[in-house]
């Protein structure tokens, strides 16, 4: 073949051979050909690295002498290249240890080897498995001054990138501001592009989370910095812009005290806006840096409404984005948009957008389809007005609900504790289309998941079935605990995780709540639900688990006597028990919502029609219940206080005096 | 830059006054040039942005030493014209080894422009119809690329598609045995090789014209006025009254 002339000696095995048999010239032509061969391509990396090509060049790198530069240049750029972008390269590159040799050629005399060196070590520190650099070892602080201090330019990114890569702490951060390097940092703003792009990158990883950092940074030189970077927001060159707003946003994110007028944020959100259209990595990341900016913050979703932002978003939705990155940020972008205005979600369901977010709930890629999923939730937490007008046709339809019960399958957990998130959304409240839900095999899957090892998975199950058993009809409850079983129910009141006890409970007083055939199933199986609620009750020390225990036990005492003498068994500390009844603490509490819970369980339990009342009453009062009630008619809290009112006439017999 | 300045403060200058059109005759126009300072370093600094971007290695030699303007490293503008002339040759093999000496990072982190100097290669390869050798090239080099991304392999069908034709130069994607597909490919490395030296990627003068034209366009609404309508000759033109 006439092509392959060169494909024999060109062939992996040999050039390794060629590289550790030769000298001078022929070494160093086989070491560029190697460079030549696996610069850009993957597939060459991989497999060099495969048999074991890394240790043979290391070795070049490590014997090579000082003067012989264009050794060093060379094996230090192969060495680099194999690090650039291949996970496995990295590994491969430090277990070979050429890396303290990267080092030592940093101090050549020789400009193009320190470039070579530089630029490998780069490329070291932009992967997550690059060793973690000790800046609080005074030695490697100073070294790292040195580099950044340095003329060479790639010397100083290299800097730059060690700051970016291993900076987490707060104690690190107040190192690095305490040795200078913030203020070398910011001298470097005014150096090269590559040097100012590699500043902005480094500053924002110093100061994210921290105000005394920050207040070190803009303080001495009242906002000569900021402005500087404010400016750099302007600049000609997209990643620029879009480094000087990240560094921004940060500093805005950590310091509420700055960057707070309405211009500032304004000018943040228009040149965002802007950005989403570039194409490539800027382009990629835009719509996250977008999603921090307005991270929560209700003024901010309201001035990117007023800016249209919806609209842009959307129209990036109209032709899917090939980019999974892009495709994602858009996604997790509107998610953050619709999390609180009304008018952002309706805007983005009049825009037609929500097949393409459905489309994406079965995309390649788990970050898109779990990013779909959070968009969902976020569109679907809505009050009434857009509930009726737009999504309660769009939303349960079988359309959407079909692909995201299968996602409760999906193998990455992170898009199952996703999809169950728009899943409790949706449920909510619609009771008719429930029916859909659950002929999808929706509940069936739930349970399982209720199931699940991964606590994440579990809480977000329960907190889904809570919401779907919310004022569900009877023959829907009922579905829902068949498949449910009281034993499973049971249990997850008693899980590990007082979140997951919590939505558990919350689940039973949906279930409870209303008709009296539901308040059977609690009294199930010898009523192992009631006595697994009291349980926790005597047990626990979770507000959020007694507010919703006591609900449990005051929904159920608004059924038959034999309801009501079930409750007062959980409520009363048996014969020979000296102990006072967790009630009482409930009716002291400093929590509003706890002391409504107990005292409308009392009030339940007391209801003067039912014929074993008074001896209920009885109990109660030899228990103390009585007294305490009878010390709340001046209750702080107005619900807690008008049913003191109704509980001391049920208490005496509508005999107020006593 | 103080051009803008000048632009802009006209600009905001004959805003104030226009209600309806104001006619401004050629001897007005020019006092009001004239009373705009340009600061001559910063014309020719100007000019060596262009020289320097552009890669006129000579001139700027040449412009350095008359106008006295700061030091260029006039060695990197070589290397980088070594790598385009031999892109725009199609010896697009020898500006890949080149690039790679000059900068490694360069095709390491780009993988858009490395495919395009490889798509580049093939291009070469059929152009000299060395059918067999350009299929091998494909299948070896190209198609991992395009399984690594759904926009190259469509670019990598249109190029395997040439093989497929008699008479190539009439076939629909005839156009990337072209010479401009050469100059693209060229341009988008001297672009990346630029960014990779902290240089800007686009001299600045054009756009200084572009701003020109379009300043000219915001005038025309409010104002007649002696015009610069041949940006070659920069010749003002009287306005039609």
């Amino acid at each position: 073949m006439p092509a392959s002339a060169s494909a024999s000696t060109n062939r992996p095995e040999h050039l390794i051979f060629r590289l550790s048999s030769s000298e001078g010239e022929a070494k160093l032509k086989a070491l560029k050909e190697m460079k030549n061969q696996i610069i850009g391509n993957r597939t060459k990396k991989l497999s060099y690295i495969k048999i074991g090509a890394v240790p043979t060049v290391a070795g070049i790198l490590a014997s090579a002498g000082e003067s012989d530069a264009f050794l060093l240049i060379q094996s230090a750029a192969v060495i680099g290249s194999f690090a650039c972008g291949v996970d496995t390269g990295v590994e491969a590159v430090l277990d070979s240890g050429a890396f303290p040799h990267l080092l030592r050629i940093l101090s050549n005399p020789d400009e193009k080897v320190v470039d070579a060196g530089a630029r490998s070590l780069r490329m070291i520190f932009q992967s997550k498995l690059a060793p973690k650099y000790d800046f609080l070892q005074k030695e490697k602080m100073e070294f790292l001054l040195l580099l950044l201090n340095s003329e060479n330019e790639n010397v100083t990114g290299l800097g730059a990138s060690i700051i970016t890569h291993s900076c987490e702490t707060s104690a690190e951060q107040k190192a690095l501001c305490g040795a200078g390097v913030l203020r070398r940092l910011v001298s470097l703003l005014e150096g090269s592009l590559n040097q100012r792009d590699a500043s902005l990158d480094s500053l924002a990883v110093i100061v994210k989370n921290n105000p005394e950092v920050i207040s070190k940074f803009v303080g001495p030189q009242s906002g000569r910095t900021l402005s500087a970077i404010t400016e750099l927001t302007k600049d000609r060159c997209p990643r620029t812009r879009l480094l000087a707003c990240t560094c921004l946003i940060v500093i805005r994110n950590s310091y509420p005290c700055y960057l707070q007028d309405i211009g500032i944020k304004t000018k943040l959100l228009l040149i965002l806006l802007e950005l989403l259209e570039e194409p490539g990595q800027v382009g990629d990341e835009a719509p996250f840096a977008l999603a921090n900016l307005i991270v929560e913050k209700e003024d901010l979703h309201k001035l990117a409404f007023e800016v249209d932002a919806v609209d842009k978003l959307c129209n990036f939705l109209q032709k899917v984005p090939a980019q999974v990155k892009r495709f994602q940020g858009i996604l997790l972008a509107l998610a953050e948009l619709c999390s609180k205005l009304e008018n952002c979600r309706s805007r983005l369901l009049s825009l037609q957008v929500l097949n393409s977010i459905t489309d994406a709930l079965t995309h390649d890629s788990a970050e898109v389809r779990s990013a779909a999923c959070i968009c969902i939730r976020s569109v679907s937490r809505s009050v009434k007005d857009v509930i009726q007008n737009l999504s309660a046709g769009c939303f349960m339809n079988e359309v959407m609900i079909t692909p995201l019960v299968q996602l409760l399958h999906d193998p990455s957990t992170s898009v199952q504790v996703a999809a169950l998130g728009a899943i409790s959304n949706i449920v909510v409240d619609f009771t008719t289309r429930r029916v859909t839900f659950i002929q999808c095999g929706g509940v069936k899957q739930l349970v399982q998941l209720s199931k699940s090892m991964d606590s994440m998975l579990r809480l977000n199950a329960v907190w889904a079935l809570r919401n779907l058993m919310f004022l569900a009809d009877n023959s829907c409850k009922q579905g829902i605990f068949l498949e449910l079983t009281a034993s499973t129910l049971a249990s997850l009141i008693c899980d590990p995780e007082p979140s997951i006890q919590e939505q558990a409970l919350a689940l039973v007083r949906n279930l409870v709540n209303g008709c009296i055939n539901s308040i059977e199933h609690v009294l199930a199986e010898d009523g192992i639900i009631l006595n697994a609620v009291g349980r926790q009750l005597w047990s626990t020390s979770y507000t959020e688990v007694w507010v919703q225990g006591v609900y449990v036990l005051s929904n159920v005492a608004t059924g038959n006597e034999f309801h009501k003498e079930a409750v007062m068994q959980q409520l009363l500390p048996q014969a020979g028990d000296c102990s006072q009844s967790f009630i009482i603490k409930f009716l002291q509490s400093n929590d509003n919502r706890l002391r409504t819970a107990a005292i409308w369980c009392v009030v339940n339990l007391t209801y003067p029609s039912s014929p074993e009342a008074f001896s209920r009453v009885v109990k109660l009062w030899n228990a103390g219940i009585f007294s305490q009630i009878k010390n709340m008619d001046d209750d702080p809290c107005l619900d807690v206080k008008f049913r003191v009112t109704t509980a001391l006439k049920q208490l005496t017999f509508g005999d107020s005096s006593t | 830059m103080s051009v803008f300045w000048f632009v802009s403060r006209q600009l905001a200058a004959i805003e104030a006054m226009a209600t309806s059109k104001k006619v401004i005759t050629r001897e007005e126009w020019e006092k009001r040039l004239s009373n705009v300072k340009i600061r001559k370093e910063d014309m020719n600094k100007l000019v060596m942005n262009f020289l320097v971007t552009e890669g006129y290695v000579e001139a700027a030699e040449k412009f350095c030493m008359e106008s006295g303007t700061e030091h260029i490293d006039l060695a990197t503008i070589k290397d980088r014209m070594a790598v385009k002339k031999a892109v725009q040759c199609g010896n697009v093999e020898d500006a890949i080894e080149r690039v790679n000496d000059l900068n490694p990072e360069i095709l390491d982190t780009n993988p858009q422009l490395f495919f395009h100097l490889q798509q580049q290669r093939l291009i070469e390869l059929i152009r000299k119809g060395k059918v067999e050798e350009a299929l091998e090239f494909a299948q070896e080099e190209l198609a991992p690329r395009g399984e690594e991304n759904e926009s190259f392999l469509e670019e990598l069908e249109r190029t395997v598609a040439l093989l497929a034709f008699e008479d190539v130069s009439n076939c629909p994607v005839g156009e990337l045995l072209d010479i401009s597909q050469r100059l693209k490919t060229a341009s988008e490395v001297n672009a990346a090789i630029l960014t990779s030296q902290s240089h800007e990627k686009d001299p600045k003068l054009p756009s200084l014209l572009k701003m020109l034209i379009w300043a000219q366009n915001q005038l025309d609404e409010k104002a007649a006025y002696p015009h610069i309508n041949n940006l070659s000759t920069a010749v003002l033109e009287d306005p039609p009254v």
